[in-house]
């Protein structure tokens, strides 16, 4: 493993980093704010460190292999976190570093776990690092390194593989590089129309900003303690239901509706459909006891229901009203939404709903394999037929996720956690959510949980972002060695 | 460019991954779902499983916005339908690997009487733009390396008045010597110099090294003077066995015959023996194992001129090269399957590998670049390449000279061939349209000189 040459893609992925800090530095100084001073320090401190490294390590000759690919991406999602932790070290955020450590993976992760109590009294420039560490999240901060800088070869295809969530997503165009650009654009492309529309419902334009931004993301970091609510607004909810959901299908449909002129392929899409279903579904039956039981008109209840449903199952974690004050059958249905996730190739977390798909398939064909043990049943997903090999990576990798969160929720009981917050806040983090419910509801926040359980909980962030195996590797011996 | 490839064997993976890092948009039909799972990992690449002679699979594959597609499964018939297919759904060109002579019509003239064989096949009205035949590309490669002096191939251009001829370097004046403190008896370019296995652009002050194989780039008529400076020539071959009575081995021996060499072929197949002894006419078959020396002492074999070893197996071609190079053959030549093979071949003292798969993709990255270069064979491996373009009247290039134009790095201008003259070096003359240019370049930066030509 040639690590000189990784280090060297590494250090032009932190000056990537560092000239994104530009734009709040640029937004703090046209609004006066104290703030400035540690962000210009901050970009100062990132593109230098990321030239120096740059510029000390050779560009490496033949292309990267899949061992140096799952370093950088590793690697950089790292770096990214600790390099994105300097604005607010600076401007001196939180009390401790572990603090603001916690707030940048959670950023990049694009979960939207807090630690902050008043988010309000932060400046803004502040407030939309928050928001810009979030979006370059969302899609994929290495993904976009791949799409400005010419990679050639399969390394670029590693890359993009390692950091994309889903089985199969990633590759619709030949060359990797063309489809990372045009996620990228899709990305972009939603997140100002996401704006220009909240400017025109009446929100401020700053907080436009913010909310698109994190919106497109499935972050759910917003500029104000109450989330969605604060606006109040049925025109404003409306607006961020529709992009959420957008955010968590797969970007590869939109590739086929506008570039290839297929836009039935979006209503074919089996996971878009159950996908769909599910949304449906929860919303319905989450609406129905808020009408029953907590004794809602119907038409908040619809609101409540529909908002946070949709906000919760797409990953985001926006809120317009406290859901922890819900009836419990609508909690758990949450939780369980958490854990499932949005489409492959989105920039949602969860397990993704094309493996529920799959294993749902998979256990009913082993009920019939039961009485007719002869039958040769494939796995159909839409059209095509799964492989076998496909099918177990699958299960391998559903039985690992339910391990991890399994493991991690009994490590945040032991610091400390009563187990409805302890598995909502492992739900929530490792399918990069945000809020839970109990202690780490969505009117409360991280702040007060043990140094160890938000580590536990940096880690369920970063290795549910990256699907697992890109992150556990780095823990194998062997990927270290050289055979 | 975007270019289909079907069929992901040894051909047409190594033409993908040859096609995918010069940059172009590939995509790779293949029906076997284990080689695509291989194709994936090493190379950026879209993949199909599939039989891509089907218009479903093809439209699958974008076939209406194709540039080139590339047929090269293991079976004639299947390419030739997948060109044909592949054309009525859109594709600009079709390129298709055909082995059975009988269809491509290489070795068959037109016939004077009517029952005789005639080319059967029109390639055009098949929708194929491109005939690849592995085996006759190395076939004649081969045949090429023995009609010249040196055991190695000269590339020609220009209508054969300018060539690119390796030289070898052995302790002779040139060893320890930089470039340009050399004096040529007459005018040349270096124009590549191949080193432990990789071959390069040498800059000005680049120093020779013993072993080192130098290209030179001069008028066909002065290539004879350059010899004395370079390892001594070897005695025209006339005496040639040929170990492996395959497709090639059968293709090289024919042709060879018609040259007027004594020939004998060997291969350890009774019947194969008995086949191909039918067909050749004046050859000598031998049924026996060309790894057993006795049998080859006992057979001549060394006193030959020349050894070629063109069985399936790589291994095996290897051994016995080396066998007979030990029994004192002075010249051996091996086919290899596996490129990789090629350097390692040539460093234990096989003098020449032949890989078909760098030949097929010598043709194909030709056919690509079609454009403005008529010729881009590969010189050494596949690192670097010796483009002869014609310079067009709007050609970036045009009416400047190269000095003026500045070349990029890795990239030297070997001559201007024009009307008559033949201009060497090349440098500092303007260059007109029409004038044919030849370049020689590392394969990253062919793209920039093409920008030169267009």
């Amino acid at each position: 493993m040639r690590i000189k040459v990784v280090c060297h893609y590494l250090g032009l992925l932190i000056i990537i980093l560092g000239c994104f800090m530009l734009f709040p530095l640029v937004w703090g100084l046209v609004s006066g704010e104290s703030a400035s001073a540690a962000f210009a320090i901050a970009t100062a401190i990132t593109i230098g460190m990321g030239l120096v490294v740059w510029r000390l390590t050779p560009v490496g000759e033949g292309r990267l292999n899949r061992r140096e690919a799952i370093l950088l991406v590793a690697g950089g999602w790292i770096l990214a976190s600790l390099f994105g932790t300097i604005p607010f070290a600076l401007a001196g955020t939180f009390p401790n570093y572990l603090d603001t450590l916690f707030e940048s993976v959670s950023g990049f992760t694009a979960t939207g776990a807090t630690v902050l109590h008043i988010v309000e009294d932060q400046p803004e420039s502040i407030l939309l690092w928050r928001s810009i560490t979030q979006w370059l999240g969302g899609m994929g901060i290495i993904t976009l390194f791949v799409a400005l800088f010419p990679v050639v070869g399969i390394g670029a295809a590693h890359l993009v593989e390692a950091e994309m969530p889903g089985p199969e997503a990633g590759r619709l165009t030949p060359r990797i590089r063309d489809t990372a650009k045009a996620v990228w654009l899709l990305y972009l492309g939603f997140t100002i129309i996401e704006i220009i529309l909240l400017i025109v419902a009446g929100m401020g334009i700053f907080d436009s900003i913010n909310v698109a931004l994190c919106t497109m993301a499935t972050g759910g970091f917003t500029p104000t303690n109450q989330s969605i609510g604060t606006y109040n607004s049925v025109f404003i909810e409306g607006i961020v239901i529709f992009f959420m959901i957008a955010a968590a299908v797969n970007f590869g449909l939109y590739y086929l509706f506008f570039w290839k002129r297929q836009p039935g392929q979006l209503f074919k899409n089996p996971e878009f459909k159950l996908y769909m279903a599910l949304l449906v579904g929860a919303s319905l039956f989450v609406t129905l006891e808020l009408i029953l039981r907590s004794d809602l008109p119907i038409g908040s209840a619809l609101r409540q229901g529909i908002f946070n449903v949709t906000s919760i199952a797409t990953t985001t974690g926006f809120s317009n009203v406290d859901f922890d004050t819900w009836p419990a059958f609508s909690r758990s249905i949450l939780v369980v939404l958490m854990v499932i996730g949005g489409s492959a190739g989105s920039t949602a977390g969860g397990i993704k709903v094309i493996r529920l798909l799959v294993l749902s398939k998979l256990t009913s064909r082993q009920v019939r394999l039961t009485f007719n043990p002869r039958a040769v049943i494939p796995l159909r997903v839409g059209r095509a037929v799964l492989s076998e090999k496909v099918v177990s990576s699958i299960v391998g990798m559903s039985i690992a996720y339910i391990a991890i969160l399994t493991t991690a929720f009994l490590a945040m009981c032991a610091v400390g956690l009563d187990p409805v917050s302890a598995i909502s806040s492992v739900a929530a983090t490792m399918g990069t959510v945000g809020p839970g419910l109990n202690l780490v509801g969505p009117a409360a926040n991280y702040g007060f949980i043990h140094p160890i359980g938000k580590g536990v909980l940096m880690a369920c962030m970063l290795v549910g972002r990256l699907e697992l195996f890109t992150m556990l590797m780095l823990f194998v011996p062997s990927f270290w060695k050289w055979r | 460019m975007y270019i289909i490839v079907a069929g992901a064997g040894t051909v047409g993976f190594h033409v993908a991954s040859l096609l995918a890092e010069a940059n172009h948009e590939v995509t790779v039909i293949e029906p076997s779902e284990d080689v695509v799972e291989g194709v994936r990992r090493q190379l950026d690449v879209k993949t199909i499983v599939g039989n891509a002679a089907t218009p479903r699979i093809l439209r699958e594959a974008e076939v209406n916005r194709a540039n080139l597609i590339i047929a090269v499964t293991n079976n004639d018939e299947t390419n030739m339908l997948i060109c044909f297919l592949a054309k009525e759904l859109g594709a600009v060109m079709t390129a298709a690997r055909v082995r059975n002579p009988d269809y491509s019509g290489y070795f068959i003239t037109a016939a004077k009487s009517p029952s005789a064989a005639r080319k059967v096949i029109r390639p055009k009205t098949l929708g194929i733009n491109l005939i690849i035949n592995p085996e006759v590309e190395v076939a004649d490669a081969i045949m090429g390396m023995l009609s010249s002096l040196y055991p190695t191939p000269g590339e020609s251009f220009a209508d054969g008045r300018v060539q690119i001829r390796e030289f070898r370097v052995d302790q002779g004046v040139l060893v320890d010597r930089p470039l340009d403190a050399i004096t040529f008896p007459q005018p040349c370019v270096v124009a590549a110099i191949s080193r432990s296995g990789k071959t390069f652009v040498p800059a000005s002050d680049e120093v020779i090294q013993n072993g080192d194989h130098v290209y030179l780039v001069a008028h066909r008529d002065s290539m004879d003077e350059f010899h004395e400076m370079f390892a001594p020539p070897q005695h025209p071959v006339r005496n040639v066995v040929i170990f492996g009575a395959g497709r090639i081995g059968f293709l090289v021996a024919e042709g060879l015959e018609k040259h007027g060499l004594t020939i004998k072929v060997i291969d350890e197949s009774t019947d194969r023996c008995q086949e191909i002894a039918a067909r050749l006419e004046r050859a000598t078959v031998l049924q026996g194992d060309a790894t057993d020396p006795d049998f080859l002492i006992e057979q001549g074999v060394p006193a030959a001129d020349a050894f070629i070893a063109t069985t399936d197996s790589d291994e095996l071609n290897i051994l016995c090269s080396l066998l007979a190079k030990n029994l004192g053959v002075s010249r051996t030549i091996i086919t290899v399957n596996k490129p990789g093979y090629v350097p390692l071949a040539e460093a234990i003292g096989v003098d020449v590998a032949v890989s078909s798969l760098l030949q097929v993709a010598s043709r194909v990255t030709h056919f690509v670049l079609h454009g403005g270069a008529i010729s881009a064979p590969f010189i050494g491996g596949k690192d670097v390449q010796a483009i002869e373009f014609v310079t067009s009247t709007t050609a970036n290039i045009a009416q400047r000279s190269i000095a003026e134009a500045g070349l990029p790095k890795g990239v030297v201008a070997g001559a201007i061939a024009r009307d008559d003259t033949v201009i060497i070096p090349p440098n500092n003359s303007v260059i007109h349209p029409g004038d044919h240019v030849i370049i020689v370049s590392s394969l990253s930066a062919i793209p920039a000189v093409e920008r030169l030509f267009k």
